[in-house]
């Protein structure tokens, strides 16, 4: 229906710079994918980025692939080139679905495409690793390096001293590049032993062999007489023999089911540390590599053993030199000594200590005598530790001056006693200390070996875990005796084991419950779908090998201490105007169940449409009933757990807990409408009170009460009826001003209306005059022609006359020849009748209209007759 | 969100500057043009929104240039379907809203007021639409003479279906039931209609009662009759309504439904007609989150989200075995169904996925679409050639979506903590409390308001009974307890009872399986992984 005047359009506006003319990425907005070909030839590396302009996505990759290239650009080279512009190149070759698509190409072999997050580091080492897609083992010690990586790994060997190139040796790398294709973030790592005395370490004696290192289970060698020695066979055979102790999970973004698949394997830890791809080393993924591995060792002698035999005997001059001696001796002397109460402590990134140690262990220690009693009971207050931490991170000058890679302890008093102080020493963990220590075996005890230079040792006292928890950890501890080595095998509630990036995927950690003040981003959660629940590590621990195992053990357990995780809003606001208590899981038992008032509760979503529009209604009940005797609380049920009992699967749902007999809740009927009448009717008829006890005076107190609580309800009524009233009057006054607007209007009307009248009348006179005039002239009109009827009449008697006349003329003329005065007046008379005859025509045809002109010339005419 | 403010200002300002009083901006030639009528539809349709970005001297300039300007006692044969979701709607949401925006209100208000009568006028002018056997209205209507003779009888599902929740809101309002049981009237008669599997077509004769166009789908042409059937169960708690959607639900995942997609069917035949997707299409999952169906809604979001990522905007239609556009239907008018429907996600997900959709929308609404008088719609999304237009729902509901996308605080999500108190004649009411319904045009409806002027007095003497009983229970127990202990006690306790339970009888014998339909599942478990992208299926 709707008419253009016409079709005016406008082509799209043409392709601008994307990246800026400063950057080394080089530009091709005009979707030159010719060019970007040609460029590829004179580069070892290239990384091509497609883009659209218009996409918020690669908008934001941009910055990313700027850093990357502002670090690698020499080394690779970048280029973007707009694959949207419909009149260049790549829009026409290439058919994309989305936008940015990142492309790399390793001299000849590609494209690789990278399907990480956009994030700079993920790209910088996926880049990274294209570049050098195998690592060179050339000594025992990066062999043991390479080995004791949780990542799976695959060794060739290759002897270089023969041709250019080994056979296989291409074939090799080309698997290793393309093992990046399918695996974007490089796990399986490829290495090549060039040494053959290295290669035996490993038994491996034909040069082009290849070997895939696994854990717990028997290493493989890849079996050329069956599977073709191709890229693709090797990637494949990695791939699917590689060992999953932990998994990384990194859901892509779109529609993914990642984690349905996954979690519907069975109950899964997930763990969530901060990653740093690009880090030579993470101490704290080793540590939960290692709980892993424990955790799936079931042949407990065989697997793990090789690995640390090669540790153990690393007093090699190859081994890397980050660990020193003296390093060892000391923790071998130490491991002895147990503290009383202990714990470790991670240090966050803000920390001014953190740059030079990463782990400290923080010791509380009583001085003997003092308090003797407490000095022997194996038990570690929380507040004592939390007490120390606080003490600690008030101190940390103290540690200024120490060199990293040492164990620097320190002690000081305590603020809150002085007969305590706290001991506390830092480090730096590596992973090679930490596959030491854990040689040890000693899991279940303290896995974590207490150093201490300073603080007072007393080796007669009970060894106690450091990490503790206040509730239920200590006597689980016992019952648990067993190990965690191969509990994976042994515990019919098996666990998969997964870790997530917090930098990328924190979100899911909140929505299980991450304290929002987690600085560190480190959390572990058990997830099991199919019993809908799910078990947080405490948050007040701090994330090490021991706090897993622990958390792990506890959940394979008959009967398990570990408490269903209930998340809860963290942020709930209060306004002013709060008549209805906002209910969350922390306050859900305090505000039902301990007030001592009938409680409504509302179960709500904010989502829920049906919820939202009742809002007003339970605003207006809860204004309506006496806040001392009635509470109406509502809990966003999808922001706050509750425990099985309470939970519903209906929103809304109302819930009544009576005064005294909170266990008896009802349930606000589903058929019912929801409206104030029923509400009330609902809350009246579950609110009454027993009847059996007699009326004390606690019984009249309450009467008391309620009656007050009735009197300021009808005050309420009372002060609402006024405003009413006033509000009423003013509608009345309005009304009043309206009245009379429209009484005014009306008598303006009423004077129209009379001055219409008027003029009515004269127009009526004014008709009739007319009309009058009109009948009169009418009259005259036939007046005159009856006269003019007259007068031709009376022209034809004349013109008969005439004839009359001359005939008589004529017949006289001889005879009379003498009276010719007479005669000449005669023919004078004869003209004028003449005239007369041909004016009285004219008016009998002239119309009627033109009554006026002619009435005029009639009468003149009629007065000129009369004259004559 | 401060871009989408200065977008829907840039628009906006040269709306007023080249366009206004023409319906609609011209953004390539700089000048206006009438489209939908002759009423300034722009500047109505962008009311409400001026006061959600807090523009609250603008909102209220435009109220008085609307109550001096606007004249429908015009000779234009306007869209009865879109007359009243731009015009009627508009004025009905900038009435509600008035107070809040500071605007000095009459006394009776809300039960009265000049935009109120306004709405109101206009709405009349539409109801000679509905004069037909069926009860289904015409397409168009001549707002001075009414329907024209020679009218074509066909009309489209959601032309018929689309008038509930501002006849309703009018009729609660203005105290004149004509409103409702017109637009209830209409939606009976489709219900009637409906095909033996439980789908309804495109396009209807309203006088015959015949399908006219036989597709069914959840696209253009039916689109706001399932949205209004849902929002106006939600606005009127409504059972009767939410049950014909239930069942339209059900037949549309059978039939209709594939891999989260939704496709076109014969509305008899149940066989697939045309693979499609429809930009339009995009407000399911926003309806399907406000029902509780967050799972599926997330589904179909994501599918829809990727072919955003490939045009930078939903084609009108869109080949999804071919993963293309469809021929002449390749173009974006700046639809804002998609941000609407993350709009609803967010408030149940609080999934940042939605967001970056939201991020991604203003991207390309400003570097494709962006020209010196405004926004223009994109004529083809294949290589962005853009029209001359800029339909008023760009700044009534796209930008408005936008903004409250990336403004989570802002008053339109209220959930109920705040609210103000305001005393009419006709008693208290409490209005603003959140649980606002947008019309099909983004305008938002405060659910409060509706009991606010009519039924009103009932319901309190009611309630005032209930309070005295209530307080005088307690009084008879007092006595009791002195006197005979349990007699009088059982007697006054029994009475509420008594009343509630004969009550809910007849209820359930009048609606058997009534139960819970006016309220959603709660939440799975999963649901608490369900973000950035992660979808999990049913267990069943």
């Amino acid at each position: 229906s709707c008419s253009r005047a016409k079709d005016v359009t406008m082509p799209a506006k043409l392709p601008v710079n994307f990246f800026s003319t400063r950057s080394p990425v080089i530009d091709l907005f005009r979707g030159q994918l010719d060019y970007a070909e040609h460029l590829r030839q004179d580069s070892e590396i290239v990384l091509y980025f497609f883009y659209a302009p218009w996409c918020g996505q690669s908008i934001a990759a941009r910055e990313e692939i700027e850093h990357v290239a502002s670090k690698l650009s020499d080394q690779v080279l970048f280029v973007a080139v707009n694959c949207w512009w419909n009149q260049g190149k790549c829009r026409k070759q290439k058919h994309f679905f989305y936008f940015p698509v990142i492309h790399l190409y390793h001299r000849s072999f590609g494209p690789i495409e990278y399907k990480g997050p956009m994030s700079a580091v993920y790209i910088e080492k996926f880049v990274r690793r294209v570049m050098t897609p195998l690592l060179y083992i050339s000594s025992r010690s990066k062999l043991l390096d390479f080995l004791s990586n949780y990542e799976p790994g695959v060794l060739g060997y290759f002897e270089f001293n023969a041709s250019p190139q080994p056979p296989g040796y291409l074939t090799f790398f080309t698997s290793a590049l393309h093992s990046l294709k399918k695996d974007y973030l490089g796990t399986i790592r490829f290495g090549v032993i060039t040494d053959k005395h290295v290669a035996e370490e490993i038994s491996l004696v034909h040069s082009g062999s290849v070997y895939l290192h696994r854990h717990v289970n028997t290493s493989l060698i890849y079996p050329n007489e069956i599977m073709n020695y191709t890229a693709e066979n090797i990637c494949k055979w990695a791939l699917e023999n590689r060992e999953m102790l932990i998994r990384w999970l990194r859901p892509h973004g779109g529609k993914s089911l990642l984690l349905n698949n996954e979690l519907k394997k069975g109950p899964a830890l997930l763990i969530f540390i901060p990653y740093n791809p690009l880090a030579e080393i993470n101490p704290l993924l080793d540590e939960i590599t290692k709980v892993a591995l424990e955790y799936h060792n079931c042949n407990k002698s065989q697997a793990a053993e090789p690995d640390l035999q090669h540790l153990g005997d690393s007093d090699s001059p190859a081994f890397d030199s980050s660990v020193p001696d003296a390093h060892m001796k000391l923790s071998e002397t130490f491991s002895i000594t147990k503290y009383p109460c202990c714990n470790t402590v991670v240090l966050p990134q803000w920390h001014s200590i953190s740059r030079t140690h990463n782990v400290c262990e923080l010791c509380v220690n009583q001085t003997l005598g003092v308090k003797p009693n407490k000095v022997h009971v194996p038990h570690c207050n929380f507040l004592e530790i939390e007490a120390a931490l606080d003490s600690f991170y008030l101190q940390e000058h103290t540690f200024f001056q120490v060199i990293s890679n040492t164990i620097e302890c320190s002690n000081f008093l305590s603020f809150y006693s002085p007969f305590s102080y706290y001991t506390a020493c830092c480090r730096t963990v590596n992973r090679h200390f930490l596959s030491f220590i854990s040689s040890e075996k000693t899991i279940l005890q303290t896995p974590k070996v207490a150093f201490s230079s300073h603080g007072k040792k007393d080796n007669t006292q009970h060894s106690i875990p450091h990490i503790e928890d206040k509730n239920w950890f200590i006597p689980d501890l016992h019952i648990s005796g067993t190990n965690i080595t191969g509990l994976s095998c042994r515990t019919n509630k098996t666990l998969n084991l997964y870790l997530l990036d917090s930098n990328l995927f924190w979100i899911y950690a909140e929505r299980l419950g991450a304290s929002r003040s987690n600085h560190l981003k480190e959390f572990a959660a058990i997830v099991d779908l199919k019993e809908e629940v799910h078990y947080v590590l405490d948050q007040k621990q701090s994330l090490v090998g021991s706090t897993l195992e622990n958390f792990i053990k506890n959940f394979s357990i008959l009967y398990s201490p570990l408490k269903r995780h209930l998340v809860d809003e963290p942020s709930v606001h209060f306004h002013e105007q709060r008549v209805i208590t906002e209910v969350t899981t922390n306050t859900f038992h305090d505000t039902v169940f301990l007030s001592d008032k009938n409680v409504l509760l509302l179960y709500y979503g904010q989502w829920c449409g049906f919820c939202a529009s009742l809002n007003h209604i339970f605003i207006q009940l809860a204004r309506l009933l006496p806040p001392d005797n009635f509470t109406v609380a509502r809990i966003d049920i999808t922001r706050n757990d509750l425990p099985w009992e309470f939970m519903t699967d209906r929103l809304p749902t109302i819930l009544f807990f009576p005064h005294q007999r909170k266990e008896q809740s009802v349930k606000f009927p589903e058929d019912f409408s929801v409206n104030l009448p029923n509400l009330l009717k609902f809350i009246l008829h579950h609110s009454s009170l027993s009847s059996s006890e007699p009326c004390t005076k606690e019984c009249l107190h309450k009467e008391t009460v309620l009656q007050q609580g009735h009197i300021s309800h009808l005050e309420r009524e009372i002060q609402k009826l006024r405003s009413e009233i006033s509000a009423l009057h003013q509608a009345h006054d309005q009304l009043e001003a309206q009245l009379s607007e429209a009484r005014r209007e009306e008598h303006r009307l009423q004077q129209q209306k009379h001055t219409l009248e008027k003029q009515h009348k004269t127009l009526q006179l004014h008709s009739e005059q007319l009309q009058a005039t009109y009948d009169r002239k009418n009259q005259e009109l036939l007046e005159m022609a009856e006269k003019l009827q007259e007068l031709a009449d009376a022209s034809e008697n004349l013109l008969k006359e005439n004839t009359l006349l001359r005939i008589l003329v004529t017949s006289s003329e001889g005879k009379l020849q003498s009276k010719d005065e007479i005669k000449e007046s005669l023919q004078s008379e004869q003209t004028l009748s003449e005239d007369d005859l041909s004016i009285s025509t004219a008016i009998a045809t002239s119309d009627e209209k033109r009554i006026d002109n002619t009435d005029t010339i009639e009468t003149e005419h009629s007065s000129g007759n009369r004259t004559e | 969100r401060e871009r989408v403010r200065a977008m829907f200002y840039h628009a906006y300002e040269h709306y007023l500057e080249s366009a206004f009083p023409y319906d609609e901006l011209r953004p390539l030639t700089c000048d206006g043009q009438d489209t939908w009528g002759s009423f300034s539809l722009t500047l109505i349709d962008a009311l409400d929104t001026l006061l959600i970005l807090g523009n609250v001297s603008e909102f209220q300039r435009v109220v008085n240039v609307l109550q001096e300007g606007v004249d429908f006692n015009i000779d234009v044969n306007a869209s009865v379907f879109e007359t009243n979701i731009r015009v009627v709607g508009g004025l009905l949401s900038a009435h509600l809203l008035s107070k809040k925006a500071g605007v000095e209100v009459e006394v009776g208000w809300p039960c009265s007021g000049p935009l109120l009568r306004m709405a109101e006028e206009a709405a009349r002018k539409l109801l000679p639409a509905f004069q037909t056997p069926t009860g289904m209205p015409y397409g168009t209507v001549n707002l001075l003479h009414g329907v024209n003779p020679g009218e074509t009888p066909v009309t489209c599902t959601a032309g018929i279906g689309t008038f509930i929740v501002e006849f309703a809101t009018l009729s609660h309002l203005t105290g004149d039931p004509v409103f409702e049981d017109v637009a209830r009237k209409a939606l009976k008669a489709l219900w009637k209609n409906r095909s033996d599997i439980g789908l309804v077509g495109n396009h209807i004769d309203v006088i015959t009662a015949k399908w006219v166009a036989q597709d069914a789908g959840i696209g253009a042409g039916v689109d706001s009759y399932f949205e209004y059937l849902v929002k106006g169960a939600i606005l009127l708690q409504d059972k009767e309504l939410m049950s014909m959607f239930l069942e339209y639900n059900k037949a549309i995942k059978n039939y209709t439904k594939f891999d989260d997609w939704y496709l076109w069917v014969q509305m008899y035949k149940g066989t697939v007609s045309m693979p499609v997707f429809q930009s339009l299409e995009a407000y399911w999952p926003g309806l399907q989150s406000l029902i509780g169906d967050v799972d599926n809604a997330m589904r179909t979001f994501l599918n829809y989200y990727t072919v955003w990522k490939q045009f930078g905007g939903l084609p009108e239609f869109y080949n999804i075995p071919q993963g293309y556009t469809v021929d002449k239907r390749e173009g974006y008018p700046l639809r804002p169904e998609l941000i609407e429907s993350a709009m609803y996600l967010y408030r149940a997900t609080r999934d940042p996925t939605l967001l970056e959709l939201g991020r991604d929308a203003v991207e390309s609404i400003e570097k494709i679409s962006k020209v010196d008088c405004g926004f223009a719609t994109i004529k083809d999304l294949r290589d962005h050639r853009l029209d001359n237009r800029m339909e008023s729902f760009f700044l009534a509901e796209t930008v408005k979506y936008l903004y409250l996308l990336f403004d989570p605080d802002n008053f339109i999500h209220n959930d109920g903590s705040v609210f103000d108190v305001v005393i009419t004649p006709y008693g208290e009411c409490v209005l603003n409390a959140g649980g606002y319904v947008f019309n099909t045009e983004a305008h938002p409806i405060d659910p409060a308001a509706l009991h606010c002027c009519r039924k009103r007095k009932e319901e309190q003497w009611e309630v005032e009974d209930l309070m005295r009983e209530f307080y005088s229970l307690k009084k008879n127990k007092k006595f009791t307890l002195k006197r005979v202990s349990d007699h009088g006690e059982g007697e006054s306790a029994k009475d509420p009872e008594g009343a509630s339970s004969e009550k809910g009888g007849e209820k359930r014998n009048s609606k058997e399986n009534s139960h819970s339909l006016l309220s959603c599942p709660s939440q799975s478990f999963n649901s608490k992984l369900a973000v950035l992208g992660q979808v999990f299926l049913d267990n069943t």
